[in-house]
């Protein structure tokens, strides 16, 4: 039991650990960008593009860092722009179907699967499911 | 400059924390999870899933596996079952469609609950979709299976 529960403590604390040497670059990037003119051109060139999700134009960034790399640093993004609670929900669940895709394609590949297909399902999921929700969302 | 450093440090540093918070315990439960088999037992009560996903009985382990703890311990686990021969060709394909749509589901909802997301929505829809999608392909590859066998 106790020896369990130091094990579980370590993995957490090396998780921790592992996801704050994200975060911290991530969110203090992201904070220096917002206050230079880069973040409002990003947000301007993709807002069209997240206007499908119904989210401001620099969310591309939060779903580029999280398909790219991982959940922790879209989680670093998400914290450092403003967002309503109904703008993260639509980006935790597109970004819940499709993320750390270089990563996790390749744990499936070693299974012998169509890694084409396993990456169109995930992304399709997660621009379907985002466009419903985000309208709904709006609509709400 | 040092403002927009200080605020970028102090923003980031609680993040981690507000994370810290959810992660250490969760690790903690799922360790006990894991050294106590409880996933075995855990796995007797969901042999309905075998009628629903038309799958072997051996599927059900890897898939609550990777549904709780995350697609890298699901992958091994998998591989270890189709090593030892237990798991067909249909299985395998059904495990992975449902795996990538839906796993670690507590970490990750946790997570984005943690910086504001609503987890109902996000845990709900999660799992319906996988559960939609797997279906729909179970009965259209046992479609194709019972077309091959009738030639």
């Amino acid at each position: 039991m106790l020896e369990s529960i130091k094990e579980g403590i370590k993995k957490g604390i090396e998780t921790t650990w592992m996801l704050g040497k994200i975060i911290i670059p991530v969110y203090l990037f992201i904070t220096i960008l917002k206050h230079t003119p880069v973040l409002n051109y990003i947000a301007k060139v993709f807002s069209p593009l997240m206007g499908l999700f119904k989210l401001p134009g620099e969310a591309a960034i939060v779903l580029v860092l999280g398909n790219s790399l991982n959940l922790y640093a879209a989680i670093g993004a998400i914290k450092a722009i403003d967002l309503t609670p109904m703008e993260i929900t639509t980006l935790a669940v597109m970004l819940s179907f499709s993320h750390s895709l270089f990563m996790e394609t390749a744990v499936v590949k070693q299974l012998k699967v169509n890694v084409i297909k396993v990456i169109l399902l995930r992304v399709g999921l997660a621009v379907g499911v985002g466009m419903v929700i985000g309208q709904v969302g709006a609509w709400i | 400059m040092m403002m927009i450093l200080k605020e970028g440090i102090i923003g980031s540093l609680k993040s981690v924390y507000t994370i810290a918070v959810i992660v250490i315990p969760l690790m903690v439960i799922l360790q006990l999870a894991k050294d106590y088999h409880i996933l075995n037992k855990i796995a007797e009560k969901f042999t309905f899933i075998t009628k629903l996903f038309s799958i072997s009985k051996e599927a059900i382990v890897p898939l609550l596996v990777g549904l709780i703890f995350g697609i890298s311990y699901g992958a091994g686990v998998i591989i270890q079952s189709s090593k030892e021969g237990n798991l067909t060709k249909v299985d395998l394909v059904l495990l992975i469609t449902f795996l990538v749509t839906c796993h670690a589901i507590f970490e990750d909802t946790l997570v984005f609950v943690a910086v504001g997301a609503n987890g109902y929505i996000l845990l709900g829809l999660r799992l319906f979709m996988a559960i939609l999608i797997t279906y729909l392909l179970s009965k259209r590859l046992s479609q194709k299976i019972s077309i091959q066998t009738k030639e």
